[in-house]
């Protein structure tokens, strides 16, 4: 990010490239719309392009970013009011192995999960998020979302809880 | 603190949910405008580099040239301050120096003291027509040679730079496409030299195109 604030367009070009998937999921989840998550996408990059003058090496360039992510969807639920219902769009894919059964199984475990995690809360779906898609420890959820780390280790663990739970349904 | 304990199942779980991508024209769209960001960044830097360098040329040209005009118009004074039976054989010697120095050669620059370039400037415009603005015309080529010997004289007091190697600076500058200076050099040799006819051979190099 130092490179391309120094106006290193490659080196903006190699960070998108590394962090594009899981912060498209992430909003994805998170929102649960594919137009308005590319819209939320878009606009989350362009806040980046747009602060790389006040981008400081003091966090790591993953809390930064998601930081900026976790702003712009609070202001969308806000906003918009979002209330957590099931769904939308999500078709899990059928999971890998050749047996029918295990096939039908594997995809009611998606299926469960998938309505778990829309159904968690929106502050603990996006610790999970946070943990799964960028691969971030409590201290640094609690950095991105500007909360004390006992409530984002909180968040964070009863997400998992929740989401345990519905894999173990039978 | 101590982080939940990591499940596997379900970090390999959500895995299959899918790993999507956001489309290529989104990712076309974003990286464009990260450019266009960095070309706004980037130029107004070159920008102002080239502008900086500009004015420096633009500087050291304009110093040049008022040296040369601050010269032409002290030369009068150094004639005007003897005492009068000096001053009638300075007379006549400038007299006899302007039949043989249409061009305007300086006789005493080097006597001049340096002064701030606005007075510099001030004392130019004032300045009297050189002895060379006064003279009958002469040919073209007899002009430049004696215009030429008169500069070598004066080269042995102080810097003053042919109208020859002046040409061949604008000449040198048109091919290097910098017009705007030699325009500007233009001008100044024109204050400079107002008769001298420019050589055929020379005036394709130096007019502005």
């Amino acid at each position: 990010m130092l490179a391309y604030r120094q106006g290193d367009a490659g080196a903006f070009e190699t960070l998108y490239a590394r962090h594009k998937g899981p912060l498209y999921r992430f909003v994805l989840r998170a929102v649960r719309e594919r137009g308005l998550a590319e819209e939320l996408f878009q606009e989350i990059w362009m806040r980046v392009i747009e602060a790389r003058s006040r981008y400081e090496a003091r966090a790591r360039f993953t809390t930064w970013l998601y930081t900026i992510a976790h702003h712009r969807l609070t202001d969308h639920w806000r906003k918009r009011r979002l209330r957590l219902v099931e769904i939308e769009d999500v078709d899990p894919p059928a999971p890998r192995g050749d047996e029918p059964e295990a096939r039908t199984a594997g995809r009611q475990d998606l299926q469960r999960l998938a309505s778990a995690l829309a159904a968690l809360p929106e502050l603990q779906r996006e610790a999970f998020l946070l943990h799964a898609e960028a691969g971030m420890s409590v201290a640094q959820i609690a950095e991105a979302t500007g909360a004390n780390e006992e409530a984002a280790k909180s968040r964070l663990r009863y997400a998992l809880g929740k989401l345990r739970s519905a894999l173990d349904h039978d | 603190m101590t982080e939940p304990e990591r499940d596997p199942r379900i970090l390999q779980a959500y895995g299959d949910l899918g790993h999507e991508a956001p489309p290529a024209a989104l990712d076309a769209a974003i990286l464009a405008a990260a450019r266009r960001r960095g070309a706004r960044w980037h130029v107004p830097v070159a920008a102002a580099a080239a502008l900086v360098l500009a004015v420096g040329v633009a500087l050291v040209v304009q110093r040049e040239e008022l040296r040369s005009n601050e010269e032409v118009a002290l030369a009068p004074q150094v004639i005007a301050t003897p005492e009068p039976a000096a001053r009638r054989e300075k007379l006549a010697d400038a007299r006899k120096l302007e039949r043989t120095v249409p061009a305007a050669a300086p006789p005493a620059p080097v006597a001049a003291s340096p002064a701030p370039l606005a007075e510099a400037a001030g004392r130019a415009d004032q300045a009297p027509a050189s002895a060379a603005a006064r003279i009958a015309p002469q040919p073209a080529e007899d002009r430049a040679a004696s215009v030429a010997g008169a500069v070598h004289k004066s080269d042995a007091v102080g810097k003053v730079q042919s109208p020859a190697d002046w040409l061949k600076r604008i000449a040198e500058l048109r091919e290097a496409g910098r017009h705007q200076e030699a325009d500007e050099r233009l001008a100044g040799f024109r204050r400079r030299y107002p008769d001298y006819e420019i050589p055929e051979a020379m005036r394709a190099r130096v007019l502005p195109r």
